[in-house]
């Protein structure tokens, strides 16, 4: 299991190292944007889209990666003001709180994805892009979610992880 | 079950979840999902993917990476310390010239990182440790740059903001605008508190026995200089209507990130992954919960619970200013708990319909709403600044920190009712430099 959650950490950092190119070429894209059209005086077809994309993909992808450093936001008033217990539980509770909403929506993201693919979508803007591309972000980035999510857990559960980063002694009874 | 008691239900439920811990955008969809499940059944589920996916699809969203980055560049680099010397190497012989330089350089370097958290460490950093070597009480050098601090959401450009115009639909450049007298008048009232306070306390700010030369005090202006260009050019772009908020943030940040990496020779990788590991981190989380949000306020629509709230409300017949002091005082509340992106995004979308139903003008309604948001991040139990001032200077309590604080909450308090007996303070700019909203 160790292994695993090492593993996870490798890909998880990988994930983060692909969003931050992801939102690195939107800014890019942002930027030749604004010359092709104020410089050039010529029209844009593909940059909104693909910049539009390179965030949405960014956001699912980049997941795994900001829920490991902790950086998904959390109200931490009540887990910093309960017993080492309490906080525990409260703990668990949270990272099968994510659990269950990185599957449920990596299913339903999943068969989205399968209708775009076997329908062959494409999107109603002058580009034309297929919409399976964009889509495929969202069942990837929420399975590696899961499974990011699946070794929080398995942290928490063997106490190699304090619950939410809390060391024991530090609580107001 | 009627839809009073499920808008109850949700809240409970909504309240018990974001207070026990969890990830806010987890909690949020799981809730909207559970939800839907329990009053619609299993076919509701149909929607979820494709209503999260729409929440993020949306060019204006791409503003939000965009100024992050500018704020990363400028927070990663050496900007805030250039800054506040600049503004102490011209200010220093003032009366209670290091206040105004300190608050002054709050209020600039809100404007270019539009995070208050960043505006607080960076300022803090100098401004706390000189403030207490010159003798200034620690209650008021620490509390004046917590509250310095919040600043980052209301002058503009505030990502606090874009979320509010994203939710409502109203026009960020218009709101960007409106922010920025409120901005002003708010550093005003800071400022005075805080020159009152030391005066009443016998304090005397003396000028320091050295004078800066002209030379030392013009060196200190080239190296902040293309960063304020780059603000002022930005904003230029985006009132003058020249580009989209996301064109413009696009363009600004590519230019923050170079002027960082050229003028101040960033040239290392590590730096470089440094401002876009903080820009990816902070980015995806605000996204994460625009999107969940999306999710929840498509549950609470499809529930007719949005619709319910808005109508028992308008039947009512309460005064519209007793409706603005109780929609204050719910902010306010929610503020002192859950960070403000949840709190806008979760919120306005049912408050806006009760506000313009109540004849409140939208954009203004914006101001207020973001000037609550600032309490909340200098009031406890949350109080996101206090703890970062607290980091920076580590031997002056919490709670000295926080009773520090208070005063400010009040200037806060001060500036949002001169805001409702003047609301022109913040519709004036915006009406003047883009017209008068059409009314449909």
């Amino acid at each position: 299991m160790q292994a695993y959650v090492r593993g996870m950490r490798l890909l998880s950092q990988l994930c983060g190292f692909v969003a931050a190119g992801l939102i690195a070429a939107g800014v890019l894209v942002v930027c030749h944007m604004v010359f092709v059209r104020y410089v050039l005086n010529y029209n844009t077809i593909w940059q909104t889209d693909f910049t539009t994309y390179c965030l949405i993909a960014a956001t699912f992808v980049g997941s795994p990666y900001v829920l490991m450093t902790r950086g998904h936001v959390n109200v931490d008033i009540l887990p910093h003001y309960s017993g080492p217990r309490t906080r525990y539980w409260l703990a668990v509770g949270a990272a099968i709180t994510t659990l269950v909403f990185a599957v449920v929506l990596a299913v339903l993201t999943a068969e989205f994805w399968w209708q775009a693919w076997s329908e062959k979508w494409v999107s109603d803007t002058m580009w034309r892009a297929r919409l399976w591309i964009p889509y495929s972000s969202m069942p990837i980035g929420l399975t590696l979610l899961t499974l990011q999510g699946l070794a929080e857990l398995f942290e928490l559960v063997s106490g190699r992880a304090k619950p939410f980063g809390v060391p024991d002694a530090e609580h107001l009874e | 079950m009627s839809p009073t008691t499920q808008g109850l239900l949700v809240l409970v439920v909504t309240l018990a979840m974001l207070l026990s811990g969890v990830p806010v955008a987890f909690g949020l969809g799981v809730i909207s999902i559970v939800f839907l499940i329990f009053f619609q059944g299993f076919d509701a589920l149909r929607v979820v993917a494709e209503t999260f996916y729409a929440g993020l699809n949306d060019f204006t969203l791409v503003s939000i990476p965009m100024f992050v980055m500018m704020g990363a560049a400028i927070g990663s680099s050496p900007a805030g310390k250039d800054l506040y010397e600049a503004l102490d190497r011209w200010l220093y012989r003032l009366p209670g010239g290091l206040v105004i330089s300190n608050l002054g350089a709050c209020a600039i370097f809100a404007a270019l990182t539009g995070s208050s958290p960043a505006c607080c460490a960076a300022i803090g950093k100098m401004g706390i440790p000189e403030m207490r070597r010159r003798g200034y009480p620690d209650d008021v050098a620490t509390g004046s740059i917590c509250a310095g601090g919040t600043l980052g959401i209301l002058i503009p450009p505030s990502i606090t903001f874009i979320l509010y115009g994203i939710a409502t639909e109203t026009s960020i450049g218009r709101l960007f605008l409106a922010g920025v007298m409120p901005g002003l008048m708010l550093t005003g009232l800071f400022m005075v508190w805080t020159l009152f306070i030391i005066w009443k306390r016998g304090f005397r700010a003396h000028a320091p026995d050295f004078r800066y030369r002209w030379k030392e005090k013009f060196q200190s202006i080239p190296k902040i200089a293309p960063f304020l260009a780059i603000i002022v050019g930005v904003m230029y772009v985006l009132y003058g209507g020249v580009a989209t908020p996301s064109e413009a943030a696009g363009v600004g940040a590519a230019l923050c990130v170079l002027c960082a990496v050229l003028i101040y020779r960033m040239w290392s990788p590590t730096k470089w992954w440094q401002i876009l590991r903080d820009t990816t981190r902070e980015s995806i989380m605000i996204l994460t919960i625009i999107a969940a949000a999306v999710l929840f306020g498509y549950m609470l629509t499809s529930l007719y619970l949005t619709q319910t709230l808005a109508q028992s409300i308008a039947d009512m017949h309460v005064n519209r200013w007793v409706l603005m002091a109780l929609i204050n005082l719910f902010l306010l509340v929610c503020g002192f708990f859950i960070p403000p992106a949840a709190i806008i995004l979760m919120t306005s979308p049912i408050l806006l319909p009760i506000i313009t139903a109540a004849g409140f003008d939208p954009v203004w309604f914006g101001v207020i709403v973001t000037i609550n948001m600032e309490v909340g991040l200098i009031h406890p139990p949350v109080g996101l600044n206090i703890y970062i001032v607290q980091a920076i200077a580590p031997d002056v309590p919490v709670t000295r920190v926080m009773w520090g604080t208070i005063p400010y909450v009040l200037c806060m308090f001060l500036a949002i009712v001169i805001l409702c007996v003047f609301p022109e303070i913040a519709t004036w700019l915006p009406d003047t430099l883009m017209g008068p909203v059409k009314t449909k």
